[in-house]
């Protein structure tokens, strides 16, 4: 062996046994498992818990809550913070860290506004640095909807063209909000949703919804026919499309295997009210089938981070089903929590031993419910609900709030 | 008009997956001028014209940092193997790794990392020609400048380290950022393909 590989390879031994005290993880190490892998991990349980919020009655400005979720505190479980996002109406739906945790992109689906959170500062008062006006304008695209790291970088997912109709597409954006460039959906699978990269195989997954046009519209208004099937694989390096795969309706959330190495991924498709895997060959040829039937409107899927449990919420059975799937051709249903009405986003701990849940999907989609966080166990037995722990967020002073996407931090 | 203005015009239009390249233009690096291992006065621009790789990193880190340098390391050496008896090919690419801790990591400081982990620096090393790799250091508050320019940043941690986050950028011949690796993402063979290509651009358009 050289000089130079034997003395790093001792040094990279060494801090292999320290990796958690700095940024640098090792690859297979996918904690957070709901997170882009290019974003920075807590090297220490949660302490704040932000959730992202509505107005429900739409007379006051969107919000972001801060939740103290440090179990050593005092006012754990207590809202410690709420930054008013200074507008209303502007559908806050999905958010997202840059890779280095330092700021948080707030995406809306009505308004086309991104804000740019600070939350390295002061990671229990967030503090807004930025807004961005029309974020989709240069790349022609409209209501973003994820918001996927990428190092130095934000990719987002657009759900609609300019005109709120279709194409959607992607599009980078430095992580000051520059715009970088942008790739629109194929005519044949012209929906889009989540995204996800596996960069160990240089793979990346898009999913599909519906667009801006048809999901303002209340739910019974809608055009069902409206509503992507489409799961698209593309070469991460070179940003194009290598295969399309057909779903069921509606195919949401992008989870590949955490696996190093491992070529598959789950979905949950909502209007078929299923989970599918996506699966890659030897000869690099991917298909789709469907693994296993869900509750109704499967609308988060989340993982754990031994990549043996999914985590479903059907939100229109009010249910979490835990699956085993550690048996791909096998997939056994293991355990079903019953959180209250339309649970909806999930956010699994970095141990993967607890999960907080919130109850709004879209105002357009919700039905009328009291809204709140909640907190459940994952142990060898399932899921449990933690009776300590409920954040009711529809006896705010300023009156009630729909809470959808959450992150810790 | 100018082969380069041209290519940097047709960049900039930017927003259109049907760029000439899969390596967006990302934005201009930022210039800066610092000290390198040797005590020499060094600039960015200075590089004008060739391929660049610019880390940041420090001496005493036991996080990401071996792990770069290890991963940089191994890119030179891929280069070096593959270009083999075609002269100064691998000099069309340069190793900039900049300290986060200008404090500690003096040019002498550096000599020594470099001599420990027998990195080379030179761009002629038994007899094949080599990618040089400089290593760059400064004042603090000029040091301070050029990270801060380059949207990183370092923050003191409990046991003695410094916390920062893990980005290499790929700096085409025109001083341009046109990828960002992490340090997971810095294979060698990918990183190689990479150079390659915009060593390409520059041939097309001279």
């Amino acid at each position: 062996m050289q000089p130079l590989k034997r003395s790093l390879a001792l040094v990279l031994c060494l801090c292999g046994l320290v990796a958690g005290m700095s940024t640098f993880r090792p690859p297979t190490t996918q904690a957070e498992t709901c997170l882009s892998p290019f974003v920075k991990r807590l090297d220490r349980p949660e302490k704040y818990l932000y959730v992202y919020c509505v107005d429900a009655e739409a007379k006051h400005n969107d919000s972001l809550i801060t939740v103290d979720v440090d179990r050593k505190s005092k006012q754990f479980g207590k809202i410690i913070h709420t930054l008013d996002l200074g507008s209303a109406g502007n559908e806050t739906h999905h958010f997202g860290f840059t890779d280095d945790r330092t700021t948080i992109w707030g995406l809306t689906l009505f308004s086309n506004r991104v804000f740019l959170i600070d939350v390295a500062s002061d990671p229990a008062r967030p503090k807004l640095k930025k807004v961005i006006e029309n974020i989709g304008e240069k790349a022609g695209l409209a209501s973003p909807h994820s918001a996927y790291a990428l190092p130095d970088r934000m990719l987002i997912a657009f759900l609609s063209a300019a005109d709120g109709g279709l194409p959607a597409g992607l599009a980078e954006f430095t992580n000051d909000g520059q715009f970088v460039r942008k790739f629109i959906m194929p005519k044949d699978a012209p929906y889009g949703y989540d995204v996800a990269v596996k960069p160990d195989l240089q793979r990346m997954v898009t999913s599909s919804f519906t667009f801006y046009n048809n999901f303002k519209k209340p739910l019974a208004q809608m055009d069902p026919k409206s509503f992507g099937d489409k799961l698209l694989l593309w070469d991460f390096r070179d940003r194009k499309v290598i295969a399309t795969l057909t779903t069921g309706l509606a195919p949401l959330e992008c989870r590949w295997s955490l696996k190093e190495g491992a070529n598959h991924g789950f979905t949950n498709c909502a209007l078929d009210d299923s989970i599918w895997v996506w699966e890659g060959d030897a000869k690099g040829q991917y298909t789709a089938r469907r693994l296993c039937k869900t509750g109704k409107l499967p609308a988060d899927l989340r993982q754990s981070p031994d990549d043996k449990y999914l985590l479903v919420s059907c939100f229109a059975s009010d249910e979490i089903q835990q699956w085993d799937v550690s048996d791909l051709k096998n997939p056994k249903l293991f355990s079903t929590l019953k959180p209250g009405e339309q649970p909806n986003m999930m956010h699994v701990t970095g141990d993967g031993k607890r999960m907080y849940i919130t109850n709004s999907l879209l105002s357009t989609m919700d039905r009328p419910a009291k809204f709140w966080v909640k907190l459940a166990h994952i142990g060898g037995d399932g899921m449990k609900l933690d009776s300590d722990f409920h954040v009711d967020l529809s006896a705010l002073p300023a009156g009630p709030v729909r809470r959808h996407d959450m992150l810790l931090n | 008009m100018l082969p380069g203005l041209a290519l940097a015009l047709l960049l900039g239009a930017a927003g259109d997956s049907s760029l000439p390249s899969r390596l967006a233009f990302i934005r201009q690096a930022p210039d800066f001028t610092l000290t390198n291992q040797d005590g020499k006065t060094v600039k960015l621009s200075d590089y004008r014209g060739k391929v660049l790789l610019v880390s940041f990193v420090f001496t005493t880190c036991n996080g990401s940092c071996p792990a770069t340098v290890h991963r940089l390391a191994k890119v030179q050496a891929a280069i070096k193997e593959k270009y083999v008896g075609k002269e100064h090919q691998a000099a069309q690419v340069v190793l900039l790794s900049i300290t986060l801790d200008p404090q500690r990591d003096t040019a002498e400081a550096l000599k020594k990392y470099i001599k420990l982990y027998d990195l080379q620096t030179e761009a002629k090393k038994e007899q094949a020609v080599n990618s040089p790799w400089v290593f760059l250091t400064g004042a603090p508050e000029t040091v301070s400048s050029t990270i801060a320019a380059w949207g990183m940043w370092v923050k003191p941690t409990a046991n003695g380290q410094l916390d920062h986050p893990s980005r290499i950028f790929l700096v085409d011949t025109e001083l341009r950022i046109r990828e960002v690796y992490n340090v997971d993402m810095l294979r060698a063979a990918d990183v190689v393909d990479d150079i390659e290509l915009l060593w390409s651009e520059r041939s097309r358009h001279e």
